[in-house]
């Protein structure tokens, strides 16, 4: 297998990863119109619980059970205590509530758990690697890239052939006409931003064997979120899993062509993308 | 009434601003520079903590008070530089220790140089007691010559067979010096480099670097990054199964605090390099260790160590000098002699570099440690210094 080849089944694996990070991210742009700054911050909490309930239980898929759900609750109670009352602010105000949800969590983080970072191990199913000629893919990162196609699928069923989908879609439209239909609309706000914070969390168990946990990941992690995102288009589902594609392969490939340039290209590309589509390949004016 | 409050608060700050004076006036501050913020800050917090204790023993000194003052770096070399320079203008500051990055360490050397002040810092680019050395920069931290020296040279030494090595190397002046250290001794060693991959400095992500170190097909593979970026590295590269394929070597590691967040799964059986070990037996590592334990109930791990010999250095040299002008204790630093954690360390006067040693270590299995700490077994340990006569400090 050439060296192109396996970087870019690296790419696919790196490019789902980032999908699961930024899905949440622009579902919740996409309904609730709302800059979600503490994006990363749930991840964290995600890859946290993940360590915890492995250090308890020796258990990961008990952890991938119940971390993200676990967040998606904590997000519901942020969600109706502070970020609700936030909705109708200009995104500035989003951006200083969430940042300081962001902050607080980071350090909560660090008083619970300690400034060093954790390991978590892969589960022992999935240890071990594949091997194609001269190179090894871990077993783990291709079980990443199944479950997050699969995730990927189910989250496109619940958008595209629901009931709540289709909710979902006609308020990211016009949330005063569905309102006025009849439907809870906040309820529908809650559970939305729920569902998307639950999909960071859910990132942050998946993640946590390749990356670790580290108390300070949350900052990078809304970064690439946000690449993902802008690239894709604010609110496009179909936009974060192909700019979350880009973004792995962009990554992968460059660090074979060009490694110093890596990181800054995955930039590049987002600038590339905001020339040719000030909106994301995916998103509208 | 308005004017009222006014006044009252221009008299309060007026007062606040001159009892700051009066406190500074008072005692002697050290003041250590340190990320105990930001990407860095799991260092920056036990090097904080090194410092804090170090004070705290020390007592008072030519009849005044010891403080301690962190300025928080943030891992940001120009919120380091802004904030030691306000340091120096408001609080006249001139006792610094600490910085974690090498571009950190390098700005806040200069800065600190300017009022000759003195600065004991532990990074590791070479410039520091090198090309940029001045009369104010001091390093207690073996740089990454001897790093290297002590690290790929008993592992050459080790298995012979193994002749193909691969690095990685973060794009910074810390990562290109370890890099041309490895090259001169792959060359005087017979090694033949097979590849190189440079990462940024702010990547988490490897899987694309180890794909080229796969492709190269390496004997060994030789991680020159530091902190997270060292870990990751790792982590991912024994996810990749590398380990099982090649002889895998941190040149650079943290020590202790990185081998608690690796874990024994994946630290068994790779090499680190570490500029201090707990169990070294040295009398003053002895009591540094049963003091931390005392103090923090843990034991001690390198940044803590580092800052707690540099702040204890300085103060020594305050004490030997007689006296709490900057440009004194900065003469009375050079060529001093003293017991630190690693046993007899010496200032070298022509650099400023402290001379003492480091260690190559190898992961345990979970099975053969002894106690929740004891992750590694010590394979060599020496000192490695340039001669004097090669040094590129040029000092007026």
């Amino acid at each position: 297998m050439s060296l192109y080849l396996f970087q870019i089944l690296n790419g696919v694996g790196l490019g789902m990863i980032y999908f699961l990070i930024s899905v949440g991210l622009t579902i919740i742009f996409g309904l609730l119109n709302f800059v979600n700054f503490a994006h990363g911050a749930y991840y964290l909490i995600g890859s946290y619980l993940c360590f915890t309930v492995v250090a308890l239980t020796g258990n990961f898929w008990l952890a991938l059970a119940i971390a993200p759900i676990a967040v998606a609750i904590l997000a519901l109670i942020t969600e109706r205590i502070l970020i609700k009352r936030a909705y109708h602010l200009p995104h500035t105000y989003h951006i200083l509530i969430t940042l300081g949800i962001a902050l607080i969590i980071q350090e909560l983080t660090i008083s619970i758990w300690g400034p060093i970072g954790k390991s978590v191990a892969v589960p022992e199913a999935l240890q071990g690697v594949f091997q194609m000629g001269n190179f090894f893919y871990p077993k783990y990162r291709l079980f990443v890239i199944l479950f997050s196609a699969v995730i990927a699928f189910a989250l496109w069923l619940l958008l595209e052939r629901t009931r709540f989908g289709a909710l979902v879609r006609a308020g990211s439209e016009d949330t005063e006409t569905v309102s006025l239909l009849g439907t809870h609309i906040h309820k529908l706000f809650s559970i939305t931003f729920a569902l998307g914070v639950g999909l960071a969390g859910l990132a942050g168990v998946l993640a946590a064997p390749i990356r670790g946990v580290h108390p300070f990941v949350g900052v990078e992690v809304l970064g690439i979120a946000f690449v993902v995102v802008v690239i894709g288009g604010m609110g496009s589902f179909t936009g974060a899993l192909v700019g979350g594609l880009i973004v792995g392969l962009v990554q992968s490939l460059m660090t074979t062509i060009w490694p110093q340039g890596a990181s800054l290209m995955i930039y590049g590309a987002m600038a590339f993308v905001i020339l040719l589509r000030p909106y994301g390949l995916f998103g509208r004016a | 009434m308005k004017k009222i409050m006014l006044r009252n608060v221009l008299i309060s700050a007026v007062l606040s601003a001159t009892s700051s004076l009066t406190l500074a006036a008072d005692g002697i501050t050290i003041y250590g520079v340190k990320s105990v913020s930001g990407a860095f800050a799991s260092y920056g917090k036990y090097a904080d903590m090194g410092s804090k204790l170090a004070v705290e023993d020390y007592g008072d000194l030519l009849g005044q008070s010891v403080h301690y003052e962190t300025i928080d770096t943030e891992g940001n070399a120009g919120k380091a530089v802004r904030k030691v320079q306000e340091a120096i203008s408001q609080d006249n500051a001139r006792f610094f220790d600490g910085a974690t990055l090498s571009s950190t360490a390098l700005a806040i050397g200069k800065e600190v140089n300017k009022v000759n002040g003195v600065f004991i810092t532990p990074a590791g680019a070479d410039e520091l007691t090198g090309s940029d050395c001045n009369m104010s920069t001091f390093r207690w931290s073996v740089p990454t010559y001897g790093a290297i020296r002590q690290t790929v040279k008993p592992l050459i030494d080790k298995f012979p067979e193994k002749k193909r090595w691969y690095t990685i190397t973060p794009q910074y002046v810390f990562g290109e010096a370890l890099l041309n250290n490895a090259k001169a001794v792959f060359a005087e060693e017979g090694i033949e480099h097979v590849g190189n991959s440079y990462h940024s400095l702010k990547e988490q992500e490897f899987s694309g670097y180890l794909t080229n170190a796969m492709a190269a097909q390496p004997d060994v593979l030789l991680l020159l990054n530091f902190g997270s970026q060292s870990s990751n590295a790792l982590r991912q590269a024994v996810n990749f199964g590398l380990k099982n394929q090649m002889t895998i070597l941190v040149a650079w590691s943290s020590g202790l605090d990185q081998l608690q967040e690796l874990g024994p799964d994946i630290a068994e059986g790779v090499y680190f390099g570490a500029q201090y070990w707990h169990t070294v037996d040295t009398p003053m590592n002895k009591a540094l260790v049963k003091r931390v334990k005392e103090v923090y109930g843990m034991n001690p791990n390198y940044p803590l160590a580092a800052d707690y010999i540099s702040t204890t250095v300085i103060l020594d040299a305050i004490a030997k000098a007689g006296t709490t002008d900057s440009a004194a204790v900065a003469k009375a630093l050079e060529g001093a002699t003293y017991e630190g954690p690693t046993g007899s360390e010496v200032i070298r006067k022509a650099d400023h570099q402290v001379l003492k040693d480091y260690y190559l270590l190898e992961g345990k299995p979970a099975a053969d440690m002894a106690d929740q700490d004891d992750y590694v077994n010590i394979i060599s340990s020496g000192k490695s210094f340039p001669d004097e006569s090669a040094l590129t400090c040029k000092r007026s």
